[in-house]
């Protein structure tokens, strides 16, 4: 059981082998340039840098991944549902309109959603 | 091998640091990512129930499975309702420790 | 003739008909959602006495989660009447919403605060059917997530914000409980259905030791729910602070449905003689606490939630005892008396703004009829005879001697006379003390009015003819449920 992680472990170390060992190369064979302020700075295509480099993020943001995770995580019911679907269907339909009753639900959720302006980034 | 005791231990584990981080932290965020540790620690042992409690054909018991896609999709609905809770609870009083939250009387 | 699923599905979808009303209504008055609510409520609580019968031995699929015993029936009515009389409640309460909620349109969580009570009263309806731990799981989640949001409904609120917070907390930590403890029950049973969970009990040797581990846990978990000590440190906090319809709602739905489920999870572990002393344990202490806790309170929904931790002490002896029919009479009276007073809170507490004690002084004066309506449900908490509370309290203490709990029902007595001090001092103060000089009469709508009516006039009712509950539970097909309670 345990044996068969091997090739995992192998791979991880050399995955790890190969970051650390870029770095200490690069260390040790590239030359150290001057550093001056606009170098230090952040690159924007050329133009001067606004603002700081880690900006804070809207609110709205919360709320986009909050509503994101909330029908992402739904998705897990219609794996075993997909699963079952094919030989289910033939006894009867309810397997059918019980998954649409299901989207239907969220669907509400959605168009709740919308009509709340919780998509309304700009507001 | 990695017997079903195991699993039961860890899982047990989980539950002991989340339970403990709820009665220990003082942040309101970390108290609820402790909660869904907890959570967690149910759906660990119940996969391992699941899978080591085989029915007379060899096959896992799905209930337990099943079970635990509850569980996710609950505890995601819960955390939705509870991060909302806390930052409006933030916006209002600028803070999510609970020392602060202590205008109701105990 | 209508299936009694049918119940749950008309309600769920009139409800998200009503959400999709809101969010399309812009600028318009939401107090329409509340009546259209209430009125499909209605339909639907008439149209569960038009059920087809459930077939007896169709304990697979669907209705091995799901089954509609006249316990089940009874108290999916139970719910209906709660949810309409909280949302008559929340009607009376918009002005408060208003203030509470900001947002640059007057009407806006009106609607939801109307609809979310409907989604709660599926929950709650759906757990009066759950017989298997996954629905009941499901269903108290999902009324326990509406009422996190209802909670903290007026968020302008500091103590509403703080109310809220507190019951996510400690209500997510009740969850964990409950779904580890159910893990192990069925990692033990290899079930998650309780009939089947109750004939493994009955015909394997299983490991003892993990099974009482998840019994004890899921226990705690249902003792968050119903508010039993020592699980009740969250009641006081949040009902003072929830919006005041909510606040109902809590105590008497959240409360009720505890009950239910405590009563389906207790029968197949009947035969462990430790989970009955535990739940006689509990029992006394919680009847102990709450009222002794409610003596000083001067806030009158803070004297409310300690006096709903004391009715769960009688309710639990019901449980203790095994006599459905009591408890589920019990629970009825406390509907009764507990939703009169939050109504008469609501109304007082609109004109005032506060929720203290004083501000009832000399209300008798102001507006006879809230007075009357709060004395009746004062006394019927406090158990005076001829109202339904005290008849309550007689099944309750007569069940327990029958089973020769006496230590039970001594303590039993002794609370009681602590409560008619608490309760009365509502009363003195609004009969007795002067009302201050600037005071107004306190405006009432027809709708209340009527509401408060039909509520003490069931009291009264109730309170010298109990047949109608009794006889709800006491079907022949019931016979085979009450009898495992006994």
């Amino acid at each position: 059981m345990i044996r068969e992680y091997i090739p995992v472990l192998l791979q991880a170390l050399v995955a790890v082998g190969f970051a650390a060992g870029a770095l200490i190369i690069s260390v040790l064979l590239g030359k150290s340039g001057l550093r001056t302020q606009t170098k230090d700075s952040a690159y924007e295509c050329g133009m001067v840098p606004q603002g700081e480099a880690q900006p804070r993020f809207s609110v709205k943001f919360y709320l986009v991944a909050m509503l994101f995770i909330l029908f992402d995580l739904e998705i897990v019911f219609m794996y075993p549902w997909a699963v079952v679907y094919r030989e289910a269907v033939v006894h009867s339909h309810v397997i059918f309109w019980s998954m649409l009753s299901f989207v239907s639900i969220l669907m509400v959720g959605y168009v709740y959603a919308l009509k709340k302006g919780a998509f309304d980034w700009k507001k | 091998m990695v017997t079903l005791g195991d699993y039961l231990f860890v899982s047990g584990l989980l539950f002991t640091l989340g339970f403990a981080g709820v009665l220990l932290r003082r942040n309101l965020i970390i108290i609820f990512m402790s909660l869904e540790l907890m959570l967690n620690a149910a759906n660990l042992s119940l996969v391992a129930f699941s899978r080591f409690r085989t029915n007379s054909l060899g096959q896992p018991n799905y209930d337990g499975q099943v079970f635990v896609f509850f569980i996710i999709t609950v505890a995601a609905a819960e955390v939705a309702v509870g991060l909302a809770i806390i930052v409006a609870l933030y916006r209002a009083r600028r803070t999510t420790h609970v020392e602060d939250i202590n205008s109701l009387k105990f | 003739m209508i299936p009694a699923p049918f119940l749950e599905i008309a309600v769920l979808t009139w409800g998200l008909i009503l959400l999709m009303v809101d969010a399309f209504a812009g600028k318009t008055d939401r107090r329409g959602v509340a009546i259209a609510g209430i009125l499909g409520l209605l339909v639907v609580l008439a149209a569960s006495f038009f059920l087809t019968p459930p077939t007896p031995a169709a304990a697979s699929g669907f209705w091995s989660f799901y089954t509609a015993d006249p316990l089940a029936i009874f108290f999916k009515r139970f719910a209906l009447v709660t949810t309409i009389l909280v949302l008559v409640m929340a009607i009376d309460y918009a002005p408060a919403i208003r203030m509470g909620v900001p947002a640059a349109n007057p009407h806006a969580g009106l609607g939801e605060f109307f609809t979310l009570p409907i989604f709660t009263c599926v929950g709650l309806m759906w757990m009066a059917s759950a017989i298997d731990f996954v629905m009941i799981f499901v269903s108290l989640e999902l009324v326990t997530m509406s009422f996190y949001v209802l909670v903290s409904f007026t968020r302008r609120n500091p103590a509403t914000l703080e109310a809220g917070v507190k019951y996510l907390i400690l209500s997510a930590l009740s969850t964990g409980f409950l779904v580890y403890g159910i893990t192990w029950i069925f990692g033990v049973t290899g079930e998650t259905n309780l009939t089947q969970i109750g004939t493994v009990l009955a015909t394997q040797e299983i490991d003892k030791i993990p099974l009482l581990f998840g019994i004890a846990l899921v226990l705690v978990a249902l003792g968050f729910k119903i508010a039993a000590v020592p699980f009740q440190i969250w009641v006081p906090d949040v009902y003072q602070g929830a919006p005041t319809p909510v606040t109902a709602f809590l105590s008497v739905g959240s409360k009720a449905a505890g009950f239910v489920v405590l009563l389906r999870v207790l029968t197949p572990f009947l035969m462990l003689p430790q989970v009955g002393r535990l739940l006689v344990g509990v029992a006394a202490l919680t009847l102990i606490y709450g009222n002794f806790a409610a003596l000083p309170q001067s806030n009158l929904k803070r004297l409310l939630a300690y006096s709903s931790i004391a009715h769960a002490g009688y309710l639990l002896i019901g449980v203790v005892t095994f006599s459905g029919a009591a408890v589920a009479y019990y629970l009825v009276a406390y509907l009764l008396m507990t939703l009169l007073c939050f109504a008469v809170l609501v109304v007082v507490g609109n004109s005032g703004g506060s929720d203290q004690i004083e501000d009832f002084a000399g209300l008798a004066k102001r507006s006879p009829f809230l007075a009357f309506a709060m004395l009746i449900g004062m006394i019927s908490l406090a158990g005076v005879p001829f109202t339904a509370g005290f008849l309550g309290k007689f099944f309750i203490f007569d069940a327990a001697i029958r089973q020769h709990q006496t230590m039970l029902v001594v303590i039993g007595v002794i609370t009681v006379g602590c409560g008619f001090y608490y309760y009365l001092k509502v009363v003195r103060a609004m009969y007795w003390l002067t009302p201050p000089a600037d005071s107004q009469p306190v405006p009432l709508s027809a709708l209340s009015r009527l509401t408060m009516t039909l509520l003490i006039a069931a009291i009264f009712v109730l309170g010298v003819y109990p047949q109608p509950i009794l006889n709800a539970l006491d079907q022949p097909a019931a016979r085979a449920t009450i009898s495992m309670f006994r």
